[in-house]
């Protein structure tokens, strides 16, 4: 009896130490392109990303003018060309972590996060898996995904089409603190 | 005759290569083009913080066509500063207006952002994003 009176404020106590919105502004989302010719990679510390954990509710917001890279060239060409980020100055990605009962309660920390990745205007479901550590103060997601450049009708030319992959590796580090109104 | 289209061919040749040359250095030089140095540029608009995020507020998409890619100046209150992995990244808010800049500092910066802390009033110069729930800038120096 005294072992499931602990289990269920055990339980209770994280439900409602979780039951808050958490968020950041300065989270990470570098994304990696490896062929023979070239590996290309760009970073971008200025990610926005907000947790419902009541809810299991997730929505992050990355400006495409914000990813750094190391030629000015690329960089160049990344905003002008492939991504237009004049014309779409953001990236989203809206989603809800499908096991969050499982995550919430210390069953498993890989979070299941099918969701809206808007990217140049263009809508796609994806399925993202993150690892999930959930400590006092903070919740920090990591984890990488593959984003096929042609689904968001991004073209690279002919010229440069060896050097840059057909899918790229995103890789996100976003470390969340309570969010206080 | 013979002797003269010889030397029209050696002519031609050193030409081509020459050419060759060029065009080689012109496209490394291409490819390695620097970024914008904010250090050494004038900034395009010193303006403060609460009417840079009003602007934002108001009206993101005029805003963006305004702003976006360019040098910007601003001064505030270091309500935040964060040091990882190399990269600092300062919060700057103006008379506690709730309105904040968020400026993602250039790596040579970093020795003088170990030595800011919370409260610090500072201008700094930096390329402008966008917004978010702050106005960005980034390759952010500080200016005094």
């Amino acid at each position: 009896m005294r072992f499931i009176t602990l289990l269920f404020i055990l339980i209770t106590g994280l439900y409602v130490s979780a039951q808050e919105k958490y968020f950041t502004k300065q989270g990470y989302i570098s994304f990696f392109s490896h062929t023979s010719v070239e590996d290309i990679k760009a970073e971008n510390n200025q990610v926005l990303s907000i947790i419902d954990f009541s809810t299991g509710e997730i929505a992050i917001t990355v400006l495409m003018k914000s990813f750094a890279f190391e030629k000015a060239l690329m960089q160049e060409h990344f905003n002008e060309n492939y991504v237009e980020s004049d014309k779409y100055p953001k990236a989203t990605f809206t989603g809800t972590i499908q096991n969050l009962k499982d995550i919430l309660e210390g069953n498993n920390t890989i979070a299941e996060i099918k969701g809206k990745l808007t990217i140049k205007g263009i809508t796609k479901i994806v399925t993202i898996e993150s690892k999930t550590v959930i400590e006092n103060d903070s919740i920090t997601l990591k984890g990488k995904f593959m984003v096929t450049v042609a689904d968001f009708n991004i073209k690279i030319p002919a010229i440069v089409r060896k050097n840059i992959a057909e899918s790229v590796e995103v890789t996100f580090l976003l470390n969340h603190q309570p969010y206080k109104k | 005759m013979v002797i003269l289209m010889k030397k029209f061919a050696y002519i031609t040749g050193i030409f081509l290569c020459l050419g060759l040359l060029i065009a080689l250095f012109i496209i490394i030089k291409l490819y390695n083009k620097p970024h914008v140095d904010v250090e050494s540029t004038k900034a395009d608009y010193i303006i403060s913080i609460e009417n840079i995020v009003r602007e934002f507020e108001e009206n993101e998409e005029i805003a963006n066509k305004k702003y976006l890619d360019k040098i910007i100046q601003v001064e505030g209150n270091i309500i935040d500063i964060t040091l990882t992995d190399g990269n600092g990244t300062i919060t700057l808010d103006s008379k506690n207006s709730g309105k904040t800049v968020v400026c993602s500092m250039i790596a040579s910066e970093n020795i003088k952002v170990v030595g800011l802390q919370k409260g610090n009033k500072i201008t700094v110069r930096g390329i402008c994003t966008g917004y978010l729930m702050d106005v960005m800038l980034v390759r952010a120096i500080i200016v005094n």
